[in-house]
């Protein structure tokens, strides 16, 4: 299988009033077509920062100091702010750790999934609204048009998570970049989720970025594992690999927390 | 940034205030003295901002005026503060249908114009420097109450109180010796504002003649002339206003600064 | 919403006897008889004339029953006659009202028109010298008296410039104007007010604007929007200025006590014959029906103000708008 996504030698700066914090340094990290990558690692560790530096969307103090994000052959972290727009959500979408503070609370979900259907092909209102309903059965939402007039804060948190996954393969992406999407969620929710999630994967063929410092996730769906500490990747390897034979130090502090509490 | 803030707004404030009390060694002339030389006189060597329209020197009288604007506001937002403080902490500690009605108060006082409660009730006790004060602190006190309100009510919910109540000390005496140093930066910001704020209002009364009543000088009532001296005397006009406008910065600095300071 | 609104509603009763009681006791709490001090000037009035006068305003009554019987006549709208020339104290209001109103209204529409553009592109150029210039002439604007403003403007637009004319609503020959130069007479003679009155609120509400658009720009679902490859127009405006804007609306509440209690003064400024200069003339000769009334009456409207804003907000704010399903 060949190599989607290149990322070599990012490295990326918070410039704060009185200091700079680097929270990337050099990062080198390759997701092939059609696996599922998971980057691991505890909270503050860059993973991501690493994740928005793919397309650009840190926030503004964050400044990409250098390093190319190769995407079968073009150089994002070169490309101007249009062309990256161009790709962003077409062939590189997200999904987040809070779905519902990640939607915007003042439009209702059919507004935001028509947004994303209608952005990167023109499309006339009434296919607009027949993809849309699709997508919510993809999903698995059961009363798709009741849905769409909904407004975020009017469904749970499981069920915007669903909103947000239809929103992000609106454009049918070849990646997706999953930044803890089940965190704030219950546990039988989780569940649900990932399992819908491999399941589209199967179905529709992206790849997939998961980040997680849930390392039993990692177990359960990653075809290889990449652990980051400090903003550095320290190891990567197959997912049977690391958990029977962890190298780096940290990456077996990390296996052996799990294995106590008995969640592994 | 915010010290620099504060720095700046306390030398002008700090200023002001010397400029008040040192008035009778500062100011070059009698503030009521009349220079025969003439009335309307520009600002000269003599005048440094010249005369009004009695002939007396505008300098003198701003500086005099001063004594009159600072005191009316320090005096009123310490009577504001002190309302504000009684009724926000009994509202606090005691909760319940003494807070909703104390809450009900502090939203309909909320519910009339300032100037005009304070104009209306200036009209019927008749305008006096004594009155003034009284009549902006009780008319300025609802935002210190709800502060100090709100203040305690936090605290009664943090852990560190809940569990010094579960060793057995008593929650007001607990509140009380926290509140204090917690309650003390914000109200601190409320006052300087308010200050500001009363100069304001005193200025604006005194200059609809319903304040500071001539002779005595105050920044609000040197205005009065200006309307008549549009076009002919622009000092009148300029200097008076310049010396409210800094004296509101200076305060607004002052505040911005210790919110900064306080986080 | 339904609820919310009943219960809003609800609320506005102990509102409305709260401000007729308070209006009521700072009046007639006042040291001195009323009556005296209408007549104090006056000093060939004599006793048994007093006396009369006071039976006739029912001020020999006791204090509650004074107030209930004020509160009737208020409830009919007859809140007595002005004790300066005898015309009931509704119909002088009701003459002045609609001046006051409309100078209101066209400055909180200036304020919107301007502070809230002026707000976004501050925010958008965060930090910029456009942005800390703009922050201290803001500062600059709401420390600086409002009459003293009017007067410095009246200098430059009247006397230097000759552009304006000095008071008044309308020129003196106005009645024989063409409708077109009416018109221009109005808004000539009405730009000062407008302008004096709306630059307090200007700052307040641009420094508002700003912190909004800035906070909305940092939310989540401003990620979301970029995510999706949205440009950067439709991300500012769909997605950050409507969450922006939406909690200005309750700020067009707030700000009323705030240019009722301005139009006091730059009506008498300006010479404006609005509700504000008859309160300050009403001041000024103790005309103790005219100022409850007037009171009571800035009350009510800036609780109106108050509540139709709250009510606004709950309708265009989703989240209030449909609760929790």
């Amino acid at each position: 299988m060949g190599n989607l996504l290149e990322i070599r030698n990012l490295k990326v700066n918070f410039n704060l009033d009185d200091q700079v914090i680097t929270a990337v340094d050099g990062v080198d990290l390759d997701v092939r077509e059609g696996e599922v990558l998971v980057l691991a690692g505890e909270s503050g560790s860059g993973k991501t920062v690493t994740a928005l530096s793919i397309t650009r969307l840190l926030p503004r103090t964050a400044e990409i100091v250098s390093g190319s994000v190769m995407l079968r052959g073009k150089d994002l972290a070169r490309l101007s702010e249009d062309s990256l727009a161009a790709i962003r959500g077409k062939e590189i979408a997200y999904i987040f750790q809070e779905p519902s503070s990640f939607l915007n609370p003042v439009y209702t979900i059919g507004n935001q999934l028509l947004e994303a259907i209608t952005l990167h092909h023109g499309k006339d209102k009434e296919e607009a609204l027949k993809e849309a309903r699709e997508l919510l059965a993809l999903v698995k939402i059961r009363e798709p048009e009741r849905v769409l007039l909904d407004y975020p804060h009017q469904l749970s948190g499981g069920m915007n998570q669903r909103v947000f996954l239809a929103m992000a393969l609106a454009c049918r992406p070849k990646l997706l970049i999953a930044d803890e999407p089940t965190t704030s969620l219950d546990v039988t929710v989780e569940a649900q989720i990932l399992q819908l999630l491999m399941e589209l994967k199967m179905r529709l063929g992206f790849s997939l970025l998961f980040i997680t410092h849930n390392l039993s996730i990692a177990r359960r769906i990653a075809d290889r594992v990449s652990v980051m500490y400090k903003g550095e990747v320290v190891e990567e390897a197959l997912t049977e690999d690391i958990f029977k034979a962890p190298k780096h130090s940290h990456t077996r502090e990390l296996i052996r927390a799990y294995e106590k509490i008995g969640r592994l | 940034m915010g010290s620099k803030r504060l720095l700046f707004g306390c030398l002008i404030i700090g200023i002001f205030s010397l400029l008040a009390i040192a008035a009778p060694l500062v100011s070059p002339y009698d503030p009521s003295s009349i220079d025969q030389a003439g009335l309307l006189m520009p600002p000269s060597a003599r005048h440094l901002l010249g005369t009004d329209g009695l002939g007396r020197d505008l300098l003198s009288r701003i500086i005099y005026g001063a004594r009159i604007s600072l005191s009316i506001g320090l005096i009123a937002v310490g009577i504001s503060v002190a309302i504000g403080l009684v009724f926000g902490a009994v509202s606090g500690f005691y909760g319940g249908l003494i807070d909703s009605l104390i809450m009900r108060f502090v939203d309909i006082m909320l519910c009339f114009p300032t100037f005009y409660l304070i104009l209306a009730v200036t009209a019927i006790l008749g305008p006096s420097i004594f009155n003034i004060m009284i009549i902006i602190g009780l008319t300025s006190w609802m935002g210190t109450a709800r502060l100090i309100r709100a203040e305690i009510l936090s605290l009664k919910e943090r852990e560190f109180i809940q569990a010094e109540r579960a060793i057995g000390a008593s929650s007001s005496r607990i509140i009380l010796r926290h509140l204090i140093p917690n309650a003390i930066g914000p109200v601190m910001v409320n006052a300087t504002l308010g200050i500001a704020g009363a100069i304001l209002v005193e200025s604006g009364l005194s200059f609809l003649g319903l304040g500071v009543q001539p002779p005595t000088p105050s920044w609000g009532n040197i205005l009065i002339e200006s309307k008549s001296t549009l076009g002919v005397a622009w000092w009148i006009t300029v200097f008076p206003g310049a010396a409210i406008l800094t004296t509101i910065l200076g305060f607004n600095f002052i505040a911005e600064g210790l919110k900064k300071k306080i986080g | 919403m339904l609820t919310y609104i009943v219960r809003r509603l609800l609320g506005i009763i102990p509102m409305l006897l709260g401000i007729t009681v308070l209006s009521f006791l700072v009046i007639k709490l006042a040291p001195g008889k009323p009556v005296m001090l209408q007549y104090s000037l006056n000093p060939k009035i004599s006793l048994e004339e007093i006396r009369r006068l006071e039976k006739l305003e029912g001020f020999d009554k006791p204090l509650h029953i004074q107030y209930l019987n004020w509160l009737k006549n208020l409830s009919r709208f007859n809140f007595g006659r002005s004790f300066s020339d005898g015309r009931p104290v509704t119909e002088k209001i009701i003459e002045r009202l609609p001046v006051t109103l409309a100078i209101n209204i066209l400055s909180l529409l200036f304020i919107f028109a301007i502070a809230l553009p002026w707000g976004i592109k501050c925010a958008l150029k965060e930090g910029t010298f456009f942005d800390n210039a703009s922050a201290l002439t803001m500062f600059l604007l709401f420390a600086a008296p409002t009459f003293w403003l009017a007067l410095l403007l009246m200098q430059l637009f009247c006397i230097n410039l000759g552009l304006l004319p000095i008071s008044g609503i309308a020129s003196l020959d106005f009645e024989y104007f063409p409708w077109w130069k009416k018109l221009w007479d109005l808004g000539r003679h009405m730009f000062l007010p407008v302008l004096v009155s709306s630059l307090g609120g200007f700052a307040g509400v641009s420094r508002y604007m700003r912190s909004n658009m800035i906070e909305a720009m940092n939310q989540p679902y401003i990620y979301t929007a970029r995510a999706k490859g949205l440009s950067e127009a439709t991300v500012i405006y769909k997605h950050a200025l409507r969450n922006a804007v939406l909690p200005i609306v309750t700020i067009i509440g707030l700000s009323i006590p705030g240019l009722l209690g301005g139009s006091i003064i730059f009506e008498s400024i300006f010479a404006i014959p609005g509700i504000g200069r008859l309160f300050y003339e009403a001041a000024t000769m103790r005309d103790l029906n005219l100022i409850m009334a007037e009171v009571v009456l800035v009350a009510i409207l800036t609780m109106l103000g108050n509540l139709i804003a709250d009510i606004a907000y709950a309708y265009v704010d989703p989240r209030i708008r449909y609760g929790k399903r």
